[in-house]
Parts: structure tokens; C-alpha cells; sequence
């Protein structure tokens, strides 16, 4: 028996540095300065998502930064700022640092007891002299503030009596709830994180994609945009009015069914949602040598960007860029977009190194040199889609709208209250009063004003010398 | 569009300019001078530049059928006008006109750049056929222009503070000659200035080495003097901030909800989203900080013209420096 308690004696004074050391971390987090301190620091890391191109390879950065930069960029983890470990962490610290102040100082923070103060000593104060007893007096105030919406209390402490006028105590609770609403949108996106996926995929006009996370596909039937040529004062501007695409969506019941699917206008498939993102002109190329087809040559149409190596050299060929219209009479690209005489802008390499680059009508055959000849054949439209399962959607949504409930309470509902005293005074009574709010003073100076404004106009007052007739705070 | 709806245009947008340009030059004379007639002329330039700058919006949508802040020439018109209601909203309810210079002053060069934006009458591109740019945008113009209104307060603001610590430093040095008032109390009397009549009883000075100078006949403390006390300029930054804060908030909200529909995503990190949350976090930085006696005042101020830089970033920097998908194309 004696040897267990002394464990436990020696237990709770192990655990009194302890409670100490945690006392202390929860004050350090519940600070405002440290929490605003952590703020900034999520300014700042998101602004280097900004300024900073996310997501390239490190060859990229390498190429356009200098080295150190390059190397800290690759360290810190910088290409990925938003997924990156500081990133996550300062999120994390900003919501223990909320919780902490939420639950050491928003949650406790009651509403201040009834009690006498000193009227005098408060910064906004003022006094007036009205006629009759203290008795009457008391009772025109108290119905005064309340036919303007306080709540009124009255009390006696050691023989005096006061008046309490409260307003908007209940939007105390607004901090809290905008840190509620904070909080539910970070478990709303970690749900996405946590059980989400997003992803995109490109589908040639007739052929079918699969979205891979829920096996739905998509058969591309038939793409189509529109540019119109539109008279500006700078000049024709050739517009995109419109980009559909038709599809046919299988989903896991197995039904297919008909999708049409535009931009602002997305198609649900058993949850995930399909948007229209973009679209492009895929080629198909012929790569013959001595005018024989070379094995190696693309077997499917090629999206910009991609290209192919030529067998049997160190050289490779890339479809850059689609060009609607050339300008025969210069052979340029001209500025409609549209494919009334097209070509493309191929680019030939050789290893890594780019070797030239030329704009190709299509139809058209190009030497390539050692026998080798490229004709970029036909064009076949192409829709790029992305698609997003968001099962944490609906808690942001609730979460950003508790939030701004909250901003909108706290930034526009004002916690005031006036501590009212009559005390006689030869000729009438004296009504001293004074306000206080939990955002300080000089916040509700003008209401202030305008209330000892009305008490002047409303109340019958003494025919006696004021003794400060105005409210006392009027800063110059 | 035909030749009498191009010309209402065009005069609807010169009316707005020169009212712009010469209320501010006004209102910037009210500044100086403090003359009522300066700022019976300078208010009403700059209710008719901002009517003009409405109607013009408002007939280019009615004529051609097409929303007109689908570009930025629409954006920073609203933006022009709705910051210079604001303004008007404030003036009047605040008695606050000293600040209408440089308002007018950014409106008349938000709105003349504007103009160099003004392609004419195009459908918007399929990216921005979708009902939310209609609540979306004026949404999120309106916060960026009561920053602005809010930033004019806090430089305001600063100046003063500077002014007063200037004259706290002169003061120092000159206190075995000028006794300095003992604590930031002291009747009204002593700095009664032909700037400002003072409200009646006893006052706070919150600025007392200007005051001091003021009453021994330093003009130019006189004239500081005259401006608003550094704790009311404090509440109507916070005030003109509270419009801001809620409306930027609901401005990314309604934001994403439209992205949600147009890319597939509430949130893609895309830069402007992104450059958005960056100015909402320096505004909460602004409110928590406001929420500190130690931290309200100068420091606050700082944090609003910080907030007003980061959304100029957003606005027009990640536009002209950095694409995104907000550069409307697809
Ligand atoms: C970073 C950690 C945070 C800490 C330590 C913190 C702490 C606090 C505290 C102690 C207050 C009350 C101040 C007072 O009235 O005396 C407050 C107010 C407030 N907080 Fe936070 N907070 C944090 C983050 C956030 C975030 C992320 C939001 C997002 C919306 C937020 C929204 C608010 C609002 C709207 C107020 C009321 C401001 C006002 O009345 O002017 N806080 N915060």
C-alpha cells in the first residue's frame, strides 16, 4: 500500500513540470500574436505558390533559376508548396493555434458580471441632469434602453442602484463560430484528400476512355466548338462562343446513356463529376523512308506536345502546335484559328537537342533527310475532360457558410454595455452612465453620442447647469 | 453597335472621367483647404462620375445583351465606381470627405486604364457563359474597392501618426521651453483651430504633441490638427474593412462554387484563387491584430496598405505576370 502511493506521489510530481510545460505550449498557441504570426507565414509560403511555377520537373527550374535556387527549390520541396510537408504543418499549427485560443479564450470569455465600476474612470462617459426623483428617473431610462432594443437589468450593490443595458451579447459567439467554420472546412478538404481523386483524360472524336478509379467510360461521338470572327476596335478578333462534346457514358449499372457535356455545364457519373477542359486537333501522320512506311511511324493520331522517334537514328519529331489557318500568300500562320488551311508547326531533335523546326500544310510531305519523309495526313478533333470525386464537397460548402455566418456576426454585431447610475443632485437626478464594448472604445464612440443625443432630446432634464453634457469621449 | 448607342457610350465615359479628374483635383483642394465649397463642388463630381460610370455599364449591358464584366476594361470600371460609392457612403455617413482626392484620383486612373481594355462588344468566351459572373464578379470588385477606400483611410492614418511623432520628437527637444500637457488629457480649448470645431466637454487627444503645437500657433500643426482624430481614422479603416473582409470571403466562396462548375474544382490552386486567399489571410491578419489594444493603430494601418498591395497583386499582377486559368482562355 505504502510503496503504491509513493508511485503515485512520485507520478504527479514527474507530471507537474508536465502540466506545466502544456500550460505553457497552450498559452504560447492561444496567443493572437502567434497565431497572427502563423497567418502571415501561410501568406507567405502560399505566395511563393503564386509567384513560383508549381508542378514542373526540376529541369525546369533548372533551367530558369539560378543554381542555388533551383537546388533550394528542389530541397524545400517548393515545385509542390501546396502538398509540401511546411505547407501542411503551418495549417496544422494554425488550427491547434485556434483551438488553443478558441478553448483558453473565445469558449470561456462569459459575458463580464454585473457589477459597479467607477463611470468616471471609463473613457466613454457622460452624465446628465434630468428632472424628478431618482426613483422615476430610473424607470423613464430602463424603459428608455429597452424600447431601443437593450437588454435591461437593474441591481443595488451597497445601497446604489444601478441599471445594466446589454446589446448584442449574443454575438460574443461569433468568433467561435467563425473558427467552427474554419475547422469544418479543413475536415471538409482532408475528406477530399483523404477519399477524393481528380484526374484528366484526352478522347479522340469515336473512340471510348475509362476513368480508372471508377471503371465509367466515355465514347467521344463527336466534338464541336465555335469561333466566331468578331469586328473589335482592335481589329477581327476570332472568339470561342462554344465547345460541346458528345458522348455516350457507361456507369456502373452498366446503362449507357447519352451525355452532352459543356463547358460550365458538367455530366454526373455515379458521383464523379465530368467536365468539358479543354479540346485540340490530333494528326495523323505517315513516316515513309525511300517511300516505304517505316514500322516505327505513329500508329494513332498524335495530341500537341507528343511525338515519336525515328527508328533506327538518334533523331525524333514533335507535333507542336496546330495552326487553323495559313496565309497563302505569306505560307504564315494567319490569326483565325479555325482549320480552313491548316498545317502544323513540327519541331525535329536530335538526342535532347532541338535541330529545326518547320510549319507543314496538311497533306503535304516533308524531307527529313537520309530518305526519311513526314506527312501529317488528317486532323481528328479531340476533347479533354477532367473529372473530380469530392465526397468533402458538401462539409466545405457547410463550413463556408458557418464561416462567413461568423465574419459577418463578429464584424457587424457589436457587444456593448452601459452601466447606468442615478444618484440625486439638488434640482433632479444625475444619470451617470458609461459604455464599454469587447472591441474597445473608440468603436462606439458615435453611438455612443447619438445615445446621450437622445437621452438630451427624450428625457425631461433638470433646470440645472449640466455637469457634462456630452459624452465624454470626443477624440481631436 | 450603331453610331448614337457608340456615342452615348463614349460621352458616358468622358463624363465620368472628367468628373473624376476634376473632383479629385477638387476634393484634393478640401484636403488642404478644408473649405465647405470645395466639398459642395468635389461631392457632387463625384456622384456624377460614378452615375455616368453605372448607366454607361448598365446601357452597354441593356444594348448588346452581353455582361458587361466578362473583361477587364468591365472589371475596373465597376471597380472605379463601386469605390467611389463607397467613398460617398462613408463621406456622408461618417462626415469623412477629406480622403475623396485620392479615391477619385485611383478611380479616374482605374477607369481611364480601363478604357485602354476596351475592345468594344464581345460575346464572352465559354469559359464565362455561366450566371455566377453575375454574382461573382461585382462581389468580389466590391471587396477590392473598399480596400482601396480602406487603404486611403490607413495612409491617412500613418501620416498623422507620423506627423504627431514628428512633432513628439521636436517637442522633446523644445520641452524646457513649451511645457508639454501632462498625460493625453487637457480641455479642448487649448486646440481649438479654425480646421475643426470641437465636440463639447472634455476630450482625448490621442495626437498631443500636435495638439501642444497647434495651440502655440504652429500653422502646420493647426492644420493636422484639423483632420480627424488617429482613433476615429482607426474605426472607419476597421469599418470600410469589415464591408471588405465578408465580401472577399464570399467573393472566393462564390468563386469556387463557379469553378466547381466550370473546371471541376471549388479549389485548383489556380493564381488568382490562390492570390485571393492570400489577401483574405493578410485581412484576417488585420482583424485578429485589430482585435489587440497594443497592435491597433499604426501597425494595423500597415497591415490594410499591405492588404491593398496584395490585392492589386490579384488583381491586375497575377493577370499581366502570371497565366492562369482566370486568364479566361481554354
Ligand atoms: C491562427 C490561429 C488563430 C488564433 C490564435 C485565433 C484567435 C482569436 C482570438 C483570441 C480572437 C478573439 C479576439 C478578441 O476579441 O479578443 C479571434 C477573433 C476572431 N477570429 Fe481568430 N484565431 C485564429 C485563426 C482564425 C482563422 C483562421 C479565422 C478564419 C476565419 C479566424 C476568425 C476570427 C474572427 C472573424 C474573429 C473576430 C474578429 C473581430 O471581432 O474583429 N480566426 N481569433
Amino acid at each position: 500500500m505504502e510503496a503504491r502511493r509513493g508511485v503515485g506521489v512520485v507520478a504527479l510530481t514527474a507530471l507537474g513540470p508536465l502540466r506545466e510545460a502544456w500550460a505553457d505550449l497552450v498559452r504560447t498557441f492561444a496567443n493572437v500574436t502567434f497565431g497572427v504570426t502563423l497567418l502571415g507565414v501561410w501568406a507567405f509560403l502560399t505566395l511563393i505558390g503564386v509567384v513560383l511555377e508549381q508542378g514542373k520537373d526540376p529541369s525546369f527550374y533548372a533551367a530558369n533559376y539560378a543554381p542555388p535556387i533551383a537546388r533550394l527549390i528542389a530541397r524545400l520541396d517548393l515545385a509542390n508548396i501546396y502538398h509540401s510537408a511546411a505547407y501542411l504543418g503551418v495549417l496544422g499549427l494554425i488550427l491547434c493555434s485556434m483551438a488553443a485560443a478558441t478553448f483558453t479564450k473565445v469558449i470561456p470569455r462569459r459575458i463580464p458580471r454585473l457589477g459597479p465600476v467607477k463611470v468616471d474612470a471609463i473613457p466613454l462617459h457622460a452624465k446628465v441632469v434630468v428632472a424628478g426623483d431618482v426613483e422615476t428617473a430610473r424607470e423613464r431610462i430602463a424603459a428608455f434602453f429597452a424600447q431601443r432594443g437593450w437588454q435591461v437589468r437593474k441591481r443595488a450593490f451597497g445601497g446604489d442602484e444601478w441599471t445594466f443595458a446589454d446589446k448584442n451579447n449574443w454575438a460574443r459567439r461569433g468568433v467561435l463560430v467563425a473558427h467552427v467554420g474554419f475547422l469544418i472546412i479543413a475536415i471538409g478538404t482532408t475528406i477530399y484528400w483523404a477519399k477524393g481523386y481528380s484526374g484528366q483524360f484526352a478522347v479522340l472524336s469515336g473512340e471510348t476512355a475509362t476513368i480508372p478509379e471508377n471503371g465509367a467510360k466515355v465514347d467521344l461521338r463527336r466534338f464541336a466548338y465555335r469561333i466566331d470572327p468578331i469586328t473589335t476596335k482592335a481589329g477581327i478578333v476570332y472568339q470561342p462562343i462554344d465547345y460541346v462534346s458528345d458522348a455516350k457514358v457507361t456507369g456502373k449499372d452498366g446503362v449507357t446513356r447519352d451525355a452532352v457535356i459543356r463547358v460550365n455545364q458538367p455530366y454526373d457519373v455515379d458521383g464523379t463529376l465530368i467536365y468539358q477542359a479543354t479540346y485540340g486537333f490530333a494528326i495523323d501522320f505517315r513516316l515513309t523512308k525511300d517511300g516505304r512506311p517505316v514500322p516505327g511511324s505513329p500508329d494513332h493520331p498524335l495530341k500537341e506536345g507528343e511525338g515519336f522517334p525515328i527508328d533506327g537514328t538518334t533523331r525524333a519529331i514533335q507535333y507542336t502546335r496546330f495552326v487553323g489557318t495559313i496565309d497563302r500568300a505569306t505560307g504564315q500562320p494567319a490569326a483565325d484559328p479555325r482549320p480552313n488551311d491548316p498545317g502544323i508547326v513540327i519541331q525535329a531533335f536530335d538526342g535532347e537537342r532541338a535541330v529545326g523546326s518547320a510549319l507543314v500544310p496538311l497533306g503535304q510531305t516533308v524531307e527529313l533527310g537520309a530518305g526519311f519523309a513526314l506527312t501529317p495526313v488528317r486532323y481528328v478533333l479531340y476533347s479533354g475532360f477532367q473529372y473530380r470525386n469530392d465526397p468533402g464537397m458538401l462539409v466545405v460548402g457547410l463550413g463556408a457558410f458557418v464561416l462567413l455566418t461568423g465574419l459577418c456576426i463578429s464584424m457587424y454585431f457589436l457587444p456593448a454595455r452601459l452601466f447606468v447610475i442615478a444618484r440625486p443632485v439638488p434640482g433632479g437626478t444625475e444619470v451617470g452612465l458609461a459604455a464599454t464594448t469587447v472591441k474597445g472604445y473608440d468603436v462606439f464612440e458615435d453611438r455612443f453620442r447619438e445615445i446621450v443625443d437622445a437621452l438630451h432630446r427624450t428625457q425631461p432634464l433638470a433646470d440645472v447647469t449640466e455637469v457634462t453634457p456630452a459624452p465624454a469621449l470626443g477624440t481631436v | 453597335m450603331d453610331p448614337t448607342r457608340e456615342l452615348l457610350d463614349q460621352t458616358l465615359l468622358r463624363i465620368g472621367i472628367a468628373s473624376y479628374v476634376t473632383g479629385a483635383l477638387v476634393l484634393f483642394g478640401y484636403f488642404l483647404l478644408r473649405t465647405p465649397l470645395l466639398r459642395a463642388i468635389g461631392m457632387p463630381l463625384a456622384i456624377l462620375g460614378c452615375a455616368a460610370q453605372f448607366v454607361e455599364l448598365g446601357t452597354r449591358w441593356w444594348m448588346t445583351g452581353v455582361w458587361p464584366l466578362t473583361n477587364l476594361y468591365g472589371s475596373l470600371s465597376l471597380f472605379s465606381a463601386v469605390a467611389v460609392t463607397i467613398f460617398l457612403i462613408f463621406a456622408y455617413r461618417y462626415d469623412f470627405a477629406l480622403i475623396g482626392g485620392p479615391v477619385l484620383a485611383v478611380a479616374a486612373i482605374a477607369f481611364s486604364y480601363a478604357t485602354t481594355w476596351n475592345e468594344g462588344y464581345m460575346p464572352a468566351v465559354p469559359a464565362l457563359q455561366s450566371y455566377w459572373i453575375k454574382i461573382h464578379v461585382p462581389i468580389v470588385i466590391t471587396a477590392y474597392a473598399s480596400f482601396m477606400v480602406a487603404a486611403c483611410v490607413s495612409l491617412l492614418y500613418l501620416f498623422k501618426a507620423a506627423a504627431e511623432r514628428r512633432y513628439e520628437t521636436r517637442g522633446t527637444t523644445l520641452r524646457g521651453v513649451v511645457a508639454a500637457p501632462a498625460g493625453g488629457t487637457m480641455d479642448v480649448s487649448l486646440s481649438t483651430t479654425a480646421y475643426a470645431a470641437p465636440p463639447p466637454g472634455i476630450v482625448r487627444i490621442d495626437t498631443p504633441a500636435i495638439a501642444q503645437a497647434a495651440a502655440a500657433g504652429d500653422a502646420a500643426a493647426q492644420w493636422l490638427a484639423g483632420l480627424p482624430s488617429l482613433a476615429r481614422l482607426d474605426v472607419i479603416q476597421y469599418r470600410v474593412i469589415a464591408v471588405g473582409l465578408p465580401l472577399l470571403s464570399l467573393g472566393i466562396i462564390t468563386g469556387a462554387m463557379w469553378a466547381k462548375e466550370a473546371w471541376g474544382a471549388y479549389w485548383q490552386w489556380d493564381p488568382k484563387e490562390t492570390a485571393a486567399l492570400i489577401s483574405w489571410i493578410v485581412y484576417a491578419m488585420f482583424m485578429h491584430l485589430h482585435t489587440r489594444p497594443e497592435w491597433r493603430g499604426t501597425k494595423t494601418a500597415w497591415i490594410s496598405v499591405i492588404g491593398f498591395a496584395s490585392i492589386v497583386f490579384c488583381y491586375l499582377g497575377v493577370n499581366i505576370w502570371i497565366s492562369g486559368l482566370h486568364s479566361y482562355k481554354m
